[in-house]
């Protein structure tokens, strides 16, 4: 093993040229997959959220509603199957839109309260309680706002030039609600209809005004077949189940997934390649000393496993020094936007054993090629080298 | 009289170099009749093995003859073209046959390009002999199977080769650890052996050594307790005292000489009279055969 270790830094500065190819690859390697692991987990989130109900927007997307009036609720809840409806408002927690937000951008939501006995999605409170009717000028703040607004229960917080009560502060969810500031309904329509064109101020008055609807449906109805028969016997609204919302955002994980597995074929090639070509040099400066050692003795097996185990090494070498590049970069951007209330990456258990994994087992494959040709080396003819 | 620890017969070598595309098929067509007759000896089918012999003998006289076309056409029936390709054929050994005793200490003398190395590499069976039979310690070595070459190798042979034959990196306690590696032993009973070993050869107290830290006579000393550290039946020494000046030849050779004292057979191949005169047995090699043979009286 020492001398494995020794060979591999014989010619340091080719070894750790090699050993970089596959940091650089490993560490691309963790950056994108630690992105794509939160992505994928604020999808989880939001796929149990809306797993048992049926979302209406006012627009094609699910994500970008527009304005509705709040009667349309009475409309829907005569479609048969639903049990249920809650009007909510749904907006940007700063005036402009944040361009450089990732996921779901910071948002200030409201919504009747009557019927939310009928959410499966349940939140906990790390301290304080959740938002009652009546509580004007109160709100509750999610776990990745906590340090961007600098909330406390019992303190006020500014929004929207406007200051409010802390009466709760949300567990963290791991989805949208981290990200989201929940207020009494009648407080976010206000915000809300002050953002909207004056045409639509001068039609209706800020009570009236709602950007959503969820749709409880009766025991046993299901949500995907409740949204198109909603679809069908509502206008000028659209309803979304939980399937639709998988496919709007199956788009764009499968965008982050090509991504990474581009990221992990061109660390495979170039780290492979580098490998190769340390290894094919390597062992032909060493022929005279496999001669030496097939003469006293060593087997296929042997030769083939010393040559092999320094490939593996190199590319667990670099394996390693890319993940850990990789995890420093994750931790620090993390702690560099948590106060904006942004987290980019979530640096799994599951993508950093993948990634050290990866890069030992390219090694090793790398390897084979070159190891091969030491074990057929021919004894004499090395024996004569120079 | 001592047993017989190896037994050389009519052994020949060719190497074809460059492009002799049909010596090169007469060669592949006599070594795969070869590995027949082997597995017909095998299997104790004599009215075939005895078939494949002489078909064999009278393709090797026509392949030594450089009739390389008849040689193939003798094995698979099969004309070819006569082409005078590039490149050439050596003779590198001519039908040599060769019996050495159990503590015995042989030189093997001779011009260069005479044959020497070749011959002790088909000894060592570091290569494989073109015709002609070699057994070491009663078992037939050209009929041995690729694979189980190492392990004989590490059982009964021990090599001391011209020059750098140490792995540079490794010390000279690992260097003579590294047979014992390979055949499997314990770390512990290594490093003890390997140490034994040392100290025969008067090194105990460079074990941490590297090689470019060694004299030329002291490297050729580790290269010794690397040789002897497996009791093997034969050390073949090709040139071992060619780069050493007189005095490390001499520091080599009072060491070669103890442990012949001591039972262990050498052959030992070189230029150097004053080395050959220590032998008992001298054989002088001239274009790929034996010439002559002398004994000193010491
Ligand atoms: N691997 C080889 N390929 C081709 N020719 C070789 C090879 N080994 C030895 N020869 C040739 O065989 C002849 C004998 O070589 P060698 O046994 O090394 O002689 P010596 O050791 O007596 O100097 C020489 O002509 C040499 O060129
Ligand atoms: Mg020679």
């Amino acid at each position: 093993m020492r001398e494995i270790i020794k060979n591999m830094f014989r010619r340091k500065g080719r070894t750790v040229l090699t050993v970089f190819g596959i940091t650089i690859g490993i560490f691309a390697f963790t950056v994108m997959g630690s992105m794509a692991e939160k992505i994928s987990l604020l999808v989880s989130g939001g796929t149990e959220f809306y797993s048992d109900k049926v979302t209406i927007s006012q627009s094609d997307s699910l994500f970008l509603s527009g304005p509705m009036n709040v009667n349309k609720a009475a409309e829907i809840e005569k479609v048969d199957g639903v049990k249920a409806v809650s009007a909510s408002v749904f907006t940007s927690l700063s005036k402009t839109f944040d361009a450089v937000s990732f996921g779901p951008p910071a948002s200030i939501t409201g919504e009747q309260l009557e019927n939310r006995e009928l959410e499966s999605f349940k939140i906990t409170y790390s301290s304080g309680r959740q938002i009652e009717e009546g509580d004007r000028g109160k709100v509750v703040i999610g776990a990745d706002l906590v340090k961007k607004l600098d909330a406390k229960v019992g303190s006020n917080v500014k929004i929207r030039d406007k200051d409010y009560e802390v009466v709760g502060i949300m567990e963290k969810t791991l989805t949208a609600p981290d990200n989201s500031v929940v207020m009494t309904l009648p407080d976010v329509q206000e915000i809300y209809f002050g953002e909207l064109p004056e045409i639509v101020q001068s039609q209706s008055k800020p009570s009236e005004v709602v950007n959503g609807f969820t749709v409880y449906p009766n025991e046993g109805v299901d949500p995907n077949q409740l949204a198109a028969k909603i679809d069908n016997e509502v206008s000028d609204i659209s309803a979304f189940g939980p399937q639709d919302f998988q496919d709007q955002i199956a788009s764009a994980t499968g965008i982050f997934n090509a991504i990474l597995f581009g990221v992990a074929l061109i660390s495979l090639i170039v780290g492979g390649l580098s490998v190769i070509n340390t290894m094919t040099m390597s062992i032909s400066e060493r022929t005279k000393e496999i001669g030496i050692k097939k003469a006293v003795g060593a087997k296929t097996k042997n030769i083939l496993g010393e040559y092999l185990a320094e490939a593996g090494l190199i590319g667990l070498f670099g394996g390693l020094l890319g993940w850990g590049l990789g995890a420093l970069t994750v931790f620090f951007v993390n702690s560099a936007t948590e106060s904006s209330g942004n987290q980019i990456f979530l640096l799994s258990a599951r993508i950093s054993v993948f990634a050290i994994i990866f890069a030992t087992v390219l090694g090793v494959l790398a390897g084979f090629y070159p190891a091969y040709r030491a074990t057929r080396i021919n004894i004499v003819k090395a024996l004569r080298e120079e | 009289m001592a047993d017989t620890m190896l037994k050389m017969k009519d052994v020949s070598k060719i190497y074809v170099l460059g492009n002799q595309k049909n010596a090169r098929k007469a060669q592949k067509a006599i070594h795969n009749l070869s590995k027949k007759y082997i597995r017909f000896t095998k299997k104790g089918n004599k009215t075939e093995a005895a078939k494949a012999e002489k078909f064999i003998a009278k393709a090797q006289r026509l392949f030594t003859e450089e009739k390389y076309e008849q040689s193939y056409q003798s094995i698979t029936g099969r004309k070819i073209k006569p082409k005078s390709g590039k490149g050439s054929v050596v003779h590198a050994l001519n039908g040599v046959s060769l019996e050495i005793k159990a503590g015995e200490l042989v030189a093997i003398m001779g011009p260069s390009g005479s044959g020497k190395s070749t011959l002790l590499n088909m000894l060592g069976i570091l290569d494989q002999p073109t015709s002609g039979q070699i057994h070491i310690d009663s078992s037939d070595v050209t009929a041995t199977k690729g694979r189980n070459l190492p392990g004989l190798r590490s059982k009964k042979l021990g090599f001391v080769f011209q020059s750098f034959n140490l792995v540079p990196t490794l010390t000279a306690l690992e260097n003579v650890m590294l047979p014992l590696k390979y055949k499997g032993l314990h770390l512990r009973t290594r490093k003890k052996q390997a140490r034994d070993a040392l100290e025969t050869v008067g090194l105990g107290d460079r074990l941490d050594h590297k090689p470019a830290e060694l004299s030329g006579g002291q490297q050729q000393r580790v290269a010794i307790a690397r040789s002897i550290v497996s009791n093997p039946a034969i050390i073949l020494a090709d040139e071992l005292t060619g780069e050493l000046d007189s005095k490390m030849t001499e520091e080599v050779m009072r060491l070669v000489l103890k442990l012949n004292k001591a039972g262990q057979t050498f052959i030992i191949v070189t230029h150097n009279p004053d080395v050959a005169k220590l032998c008992r047995r001298i054989i002088y090699m001239k274009d790929g055969r034996i010439e002559k043979e002398t004994k000193n009286s010491r």
